[in-house]
């Protein structure tokens, strides 16, 4: 019988036996996230919901390759949707994004607005990244953030922050060098 | 592309996490992570890293298509269950199963209220949907048991029963045989069905359940006549 207290890493090993109800409450509780992470990339819901189809289909085809010992359940589930929201979002036609949605989330990463990087902190999650990401410079940490919740490529971070296209390359670069190590001194301490 | 360079690999390895790194150079990487663990692992490392500022949007209700589109596709049974419930179809139009057999049936079948566990491993358990695929009604057995088998029952969905009607579980045997009837039941959370000895193997074996409404006394028929209101395949749990 299925219990709520059943941790994601229980019903992944339940999924991986073709337990069907195991993988219905998987979907009840990741989805909503899930897909809240393909809506940031393709800002379209119709777009979003066929990638959370697609992902979920793939979470059960091949959920009997996941090994907890690799990654989280979430990591791993968030891993799948993002690459498929970013192939849709690379895809020619889908290229244009809204001008008026990107200046709206460029000003949620400013300097001392509370944004995402405060929402990380509220939500008790991670603090290590919080932390982490608090130690670069406010473009380094706009950068990243814009790539990965955004699905920006350099050139279209270029054309939002309205910088050379080898200077966003050189903040990415810097800045995910930069959290590696603060990441990996913290939890060598 | 070969880097051997660990601050490199690593660098790589992020850019691709990110979605920085696009086109015909992430396509290739892609094929380098197939050969090589060491870069998943790094893969793996920075998707740990970053995963958590996915968290930082509002979740998002999926629309009901989504999982019912989900679930249509990993269903293994899923082609044969529409199969099985074209069958249905085209068994409720015929009517030469004599209505005798069918009463002889029932008087087989008795709801019993005592409560009954199941053993938790090793059980059948069909998760009878309606048409918007919201579970509805559970139907679960332990197979193999001494004496007659007996189905437990839930009603979820608390769905009235128009009067003058009764709602009869019907067992799909599959391989397009016609569907036999468990009996009628009623709308109460729990309850339970004893099966015929006879038609445990069978049930065990059963592609699925289905739930119709009938007339007041059930189906005069034998097969379904009126609306599916719902069904499901069998599971093995």
């Amino acid at each position: 019988m299925m219990d709520s207290a059943d941790s994601l890493d229980d019903l992944m090993a339940r999924c991986a036996l073709r337990d069907q109800r195991a993988f219905a409450e998987l979907y009840r509780r990741s989805s909503g996230r899930l897909l809240a992470v393909a809506m940031r990339i393709v800002r379209r819901r119709d777009g979003a919901e066929d990638i959370l189809q697609e992902s979920f289909v793939n979470i059960w085809n091949h959920v009997t390759e996941y090994s907890r010992a690799k990654s989280a359940p979430m990591t791993w589930m968030t891993a799948i949707v993002r690459n498929r929201a970013l192939d849709w979002a690379r895809r020619p036609k889908h290229e244009t994004s809204d001008e008026d949605v990107m200046d709206g989330l460029i000003e949620n990463w400013e300097d001392d607005t509370p944004g995402p990087a405060q929402r990380l902190q509220q939500a008790g999650e991670a603090g290590q990244l919080t932390d982490c990401l608090r130690e670069l410079s406010g473009q380094q940490r706009q950068s990243i953030a814009l790539a990965y919740m955004h699905g920006l490529s350099h050139s279209e971070l270029a054309d939002h922050l309205g910088e050379p296209l080898g200077t966003i390359k050189t903040w990415i670069r810097r800045g995910l060098e930069k959290l590696r190590g603060c990441l990996e001194a913290r939890n060598a301490a | 592309m070969r880097i051997t360079d660990p601050r490199g690999r690593s660098l790589l390895a992020a850019e691709y996490v990110l979605g920085t790194m696009t086109g015909r150079t992430r396509a290739r990487f892609e094929l380098w992570l197939r050969s090589d663990p060491g870069l998943r692992k790094e893969v793996a490392a920075w998707q740990g890293r970053l995963e958590p500022l996915s968290g930082t949007a509002a979740e998002l209700k999926p629309s009901d298509r989504v999982w019912r589109g989900i679930a249509a596709r990993i269903s293994a049974g899923s082609a044969a269950r529409e199969s099985w419930l074209g069958s249905l179809a085209f068994w409720r139009g015929s009517s030469f199963v004599s209505a005798v057999a069918a009463a002889l049936m029932f008087g087989y079948i008795a709801l019993t209220p005592k409560d009954h566990a199941l053993t938790p491993d090793n059980a059948m358990v069909v998760v009878m949907a309606d048409d918007q695929s919201k579970p509805a009604m559970t139907v679960a057995w332990t197979p193999q048991q001494q004496g007659k088998p007996r189905l437990r029952i839930r009603v979820i969905g608390h769905k009235q029963m128009e009067p003058g009607t009764s709602w009869e579980l019907w067992m799909l045997p599959g391989e397009n045989q016609p569907p036999k009837s468990l009996g009628l039941i009623t709308t109460h959370d729990t309850q339970y069905v004893e099966v015929p000895p006879e038609m445990k193997a069978k049930l065990d074996q059963a592609a699925g359940l289905a739930m119709s409404v009938e007339p007041e006394r059930g189906s005069p028929t034998g097969l379904p006549t009126g609306p599916v209101l719902y069904s499901g395949n069998r599971l093995e749990i």
